[in-house]
């Protein structure tokens, strides 16, 4: 990863905040348009689709931001959601296991698969972003492998499918295990000593590894915590759609990783908030729904995700451009040309 | 800045309140019709077609079309833009399923819900729809490759398959019989290799190259997704194979007029794609109305009588396009 | 001998991979069909000199292969609306240059991540090209393909220019300022401020040639056929990366030169016809590449444990 700029890191996080602003006022504008174009987009039986359907994003947005907050990446998740669908599918249908068991195995695997990456990572001091292409194809191969791509598991009894779709306490059944992780993960990054640590080996890990905190136990720990709830996410996935296959879950990194830096985590590690992820998850979401609701077209969500992240990016930068400016203009006036020294041309 | 954030959250809450009580005003009324049609995917030239047939239909018929899908082939997207349209409340609900499991948990929610389904292209399954407008049955399409490909090299010798990705349901089920009918009918002739071309054109052509090398003795490459065909047949041309290989596949008129008026490929197989979108949202209009219902067993409308199988309203035979009727074409 | 390790040890990974085919599958080695693979993979190998630029620059660039669908796209709507190819070749290159300044601005003008950039506009290009053009291909004129010569000049002509830019790259990153600048930005860009650079016009302009690269290349993957798929170029980028990485590139910036990325390319270009000839199924494909990246990634990360 690039580290060039890390040092400026410190002098962002108020823009950070701003972004987090910004990206609620974004929210807000984007639920107004859709509300005023489309009658029922604001009803409660939407909201909830919009909760069903950004679940299992979601999900992989929130464990994706203590990996980034360390200044790492994973782009393996959304391949090893569907390694983890197509298991969970194998270690029930197959293997015979009863379906609480093969979800417990399941977490496990995804535990050691993120483990897996981990270990890469920190024994071999390598780059995150390539161990994790590298693991990219690989789960994604294994799981083709496996099924020889054609292989489906579904038929599921119906209490495990109404996991994903059914409804309790009226609200979305995912509900629970969502705010589970969102509480959970929010306690980790915000409200402990660990997340300071996580933040920490952002800004510099050698200054973290110096400053007594174990940067491999905690770098195995994110990561082996994004296999888990990535392991979590495939149950849902295949519990919403009462099918697991090998192409579970494609392109969701991607989605993952625009949510949390939309929500004004820095890519380089150090800065950034739980929330921030949980508005930049939103934005995308209420987008994707909202263009349905509008009668746009489906491209256009990609477009103006992309416009949208690039906006974003390039507006927190706006006040430190400004800052530097300012800066610029008064080393100038401050300093007169003196005798001595080249005067400007 | 908390209280700034409590005070726009509890904005939205109360602007979103306020909505829900206007929309039942819009709902009821007479209306045009909404129908809901969905491609497997967005940016795939032979939905285009589809959608073009579909468009003159919605036009003639009087009704509100709304087209669109993911922009991959994604069961999960399909899933949620059919939710999403249940919410929207739509009248009709045509799709064609990129894999029957996935979307049939939301087909079967919307007809809950009293909207009409119909399926297209490829199938749900059968419980959650109404009708499927069928083109050509999977067997129908397996045994037609097949029996292209026997009467192009004769009873024995070796051919290769291209296929969009390992994954595709519709493309699985369509080997399924081209095997049967290869060991039932043809069992000289051997499928050695199956290669995935990831639906491009440029990658299709590289894997074709590989196999001709490979197999030195290969006669025939059959592709199943249409970007293959024209994939293949440069290939072919660059290889300097014209004649020897034979290239025969599922694809679109306009793709392929080049190499089929060359000799590079000698049949092209699809059925008329525009009449495949007018007869659905025909069928859809009809399933909205009442004046088709289950237990019909014809269907006749603007573009003549289908014969309906079942709850399959059947388009016809696949179509053969060779050099002497591909110009009649224009999709 | 010891500096070139890396580079030396996909080379011989390679030479490994051919001994193993001549054995077990001599009917790989036929003139026609890798003539025909090397035509294929040429502007493969201008995007991955690209990106390997722009990566021991310690920048990454995710956006090319929809730079290159677009690219390849706009230049043939052009050729189709009655251009001439004289001029059409390079308005495509142009617009490729253009694209990748764009990146380029983003990430050294206002210094913006370039994964994050990059992503955005991978996405919007991709997009927005499925927007326009609904998946239909373009139909290019007759004359357009193999520059409206025999086939075996226009192959002739391709595989050389690939070389030839490939080899004047290689060159210049060794022999002329310019490339050591690249490296000296890529391995410590403060100090290489402090040594009198301007570390982001060094970045910005690794990005334009890039872009450049990227629309030569879809200029060349056009002329191989008489249509352009607007969907080509998708996972073009993984594909460039992995190369530069299996052959030794290091992501961080600063290290690694081009004769191993030449490796590295022919050796996954080599994997999928391989597995043709040695008759292994299509499922193992991507599990075997992603093997392959894993066991270079990891080849490197002993090396620097090695050294401390």
């Amino acid at each position: 990863m690039p580290t060039s700029s890390k040092s400026l890191a410190p002098q962002r996080l108020p823009a950070t905040y701003r972004t987090e602003v910004v990206l609620l006022v974004v929210v807000l504008l984007e639920w107004l348009y859709f509300n005023s174009v489309g009658p029922r987009f604001a009803s409660l039986e939407n909201s909830y689709d919009i909760l069903r359907h950004s679940a299992e994003i979601g999900l992989i947005a929130l464990v994706m931001t203590p990996i980034i907050l360390t200044g790492g990446i994973d782009l393996s998740l959304g391949s090893l959601l569907g390694l983890c669908a197509i298991l969970f599918g194998k270690l029930w249908r197959d293997a015979g296991l009863p379906l609480p068991l093969a979800g417990v195995a399941t977490l496990a695997i995804g535990a050691l698969a993120g483990a897996f990456n981990a270990t890469l990572i920190t024994r071999l001091r390598l780059p995150p972003l390539i161990v994790t292409l590298g693991t990219y194809s690989l789960f994604r191969g294994l799981a083709e492998a496996i099924t020889h791509g054609v292989d489906t598991f579904t038929n599921f009894p119906a209490s495990f499918l109404a996991l994903g779709q059914g409804r309790w306490l009226g609200l979305p059944a995912q509900a629970p295990a969502f705010l589970a992780v969102i509480v959970g993960i929010w306690i980790l990054v915000h409200a402990t000593a660990h997340g300071r640590a996580i933040r920490a080996i952002g800004f510099s890990a050698e200054g973290a590894r110096f400053a007594g905190i174990p940067v491999s136990r905690y770098t195995t720990l994110v990561y082996s915590l994004a296999g888990i709830v990535t392991a979590l996410a495939a149950i849902l996935y295949t519990a919403r759609l009462g099918q697991a296959k090998a192409d579970a879950g494609t392109g969701y990194e991607l989605f993952a990783i625009t949510a949390v830096v939309l929500g004004g985590t820095s890519i380089f590690g150090g800065v950034g908030t739980v929330h921030g992820t949980l508005l930049g998850v939103a934005a995308i979401a209420i987008l994707n729904n909202g263009l349905v609701h509008a009668r746009l077209p489906r491209e256009a969500a990609g477009v103006l995700t992309g416009a949208l992240l690039l906006l974003a990016l390039s507006g927190a930068m706006v006040p430190k451009m400004v800052e530097r400016l300012r800066a610029h203009r008064r080393t100038r006036t401050a300093s007169p040309p003196t005798p001595g020294s080249p005067a400007p041309p | 800045m908390k209280k700034l954030i409590l005070y726009l959250l509890a904005l939205s809450v109360f602007v979103s309140g306020c909505s829900r009580s206007s929309d039942t005003a819009a709902a009821d009324g007479t209306r045009r019709p909404v129908i809901a049609l969905m491609p497997k995917s967005k940016g795939n030239a032979y939905f285009i077609s589809v959608r073009n047939g579909a468009e003159r239909a919605a036009q003639a018929l009087g009704i509100d079309l709304i087209f669109d899908g993911p922009t991959d082939p994604d069961p999960a997207k399909q899933n949620e833009i059919i939710e999403n349209w249940i919410t929207l409340g739509v009248d009709v609900i045509a799709v064609a399923c990129e894999n029957p499991e996935g979307i049939s948990t939301a087909l079967r929610r919307a007809r809950d819900r009293g909207i009409k389904v119909i399926t297209y292209d490829a199938d749900s399954a059968p419980d959650a729809r109404d009708f499927f407008v069928n083109q050509a049955t999977p067997q129908g399409i397996g045994y037609a490759l097949m029996d292209e490909a026997a009467r192009l090299v004769g009873p024995d010798g070796e051919f290769a398959i291209i296929t969009a990705s390992l994954t595709a349901q519709n493309m699985i089920e369509w080997q399924r019989y081209i095997e049967e009918r290869r060991s039932t009918m043809y069992p000289n002739l051997r499928m050695v290799a199956l290669r995935p071309c990831d639906d491009l054109k440029d990658k299709a052509q590289s894997e074709a190259t590989a196999l001709m090398a490979a197999f030195p003795n290969l006669e025939l490459i059959m592709n199943i997704c249409s970007p293959a065909v024209p994939g293949a047949a440069e290939a072919i041309k660059q290889a300097g194979k014209v004649g020897q290989v034979k290239n025969i596949g599922l694809g679109l008129p306009n793709e392929n007029k080049l190499y089929v008026h060359e000799g590079v490929t000698d049949t092209v197989i699809l059925w008329k794609t525009e009449d495949l979108g007018y007869l659905t949202i025909e069928a859809a209009a009809a399933l909205a109305n009442g004046s088709l219902a289950p237990g019909a067993t014809t269907f006749t409308g603007s573009l003549g009588t289908f014969q309906i199988q079942g709850d399959n309203i059947l388009l016809g035979e696949p179509f053969k396009f060779t050099r002497e009727n591909i110009d009649q074409f224009d999709f | 001998m010891k500096r070139y390790f890396r580079e030396l040890s996909v080379t011989a990974a390679l030479l490994l991979v051919l001994g193993g085919l001549a054995v077990a599958a001599p009917s790989f080695f036929q003139a026609q069909p890798l003539l025909s693979l090397a035509t294929r993979e040429a502007p493969t190998l201008l995007v991955a000199c690209g990106i390997a630029l722009v990566i021991i620059g310690r920048q990454i660039d995710i956006s090319v292969g929809s730079q290159f669908g677009l690219c390849g796209v706009c230049a043939g709507m052009l050729a189709a609306s009655g251009w001439h190819p004289v001029l059409v070749l390079p308005a495509g290159v142009a617009i490729g240059a253009l694209l990748g300044a764009f990146n380029g601005l983003l990430v050294a003008g206002l210094g913006l991540p370039s994964i994050v950039v990059t992503l955005g506009t991978m996405v919007t290009w991709r997009e927005g090209l499925r927007w326009i053009r609904q998946g239909q291909f373009v139909d290019l004129p007759r004359d357009l393909q193999w520059f409206g010569l025999p086939q075996a000049a226009g192959q002739a002509i391709l595989i050389a220019t690939a070389l030839a830019i490939f080899a004047l790259l290689a060159l210049a990153m060794r022999g002329l300022a310019g490339g050591r600048h690249v490296y000296a930005v890529g391995a410590d860009a403060e100090a290489a401020r402090l040594a009198g650079l301007r570390p982001s016009w060094v970045t910005f302009k690794t990005f334009v040639i890039l872009g450049a690269l990227t629309g030569l290349a879809a200029m060349m993957n056009m002329v191989q056929s008489p249509q352009v798929d607007p969907k080509s170029g998708t996972g073009l980028e993984l594909k460039a990366i992995a190369a530069v990485v299996v052959g030794g590139v290091a992501i961080t910036g600063g290290r690694g030169n081009l004769a191993g990325v030449f490796s590295g390319l022919l050796l996954l270009a080599c994997i999928s016809p391989a597995l043709i000839h040695l008759r292994i199924e299509a499922y193992w494909e991507k599990a075997i590449q992603g093997g392959i990246i894993l066991l270079a990634v990891i080849a490197d990360g002993f090396r620097r444990h090695g050294k401390g």
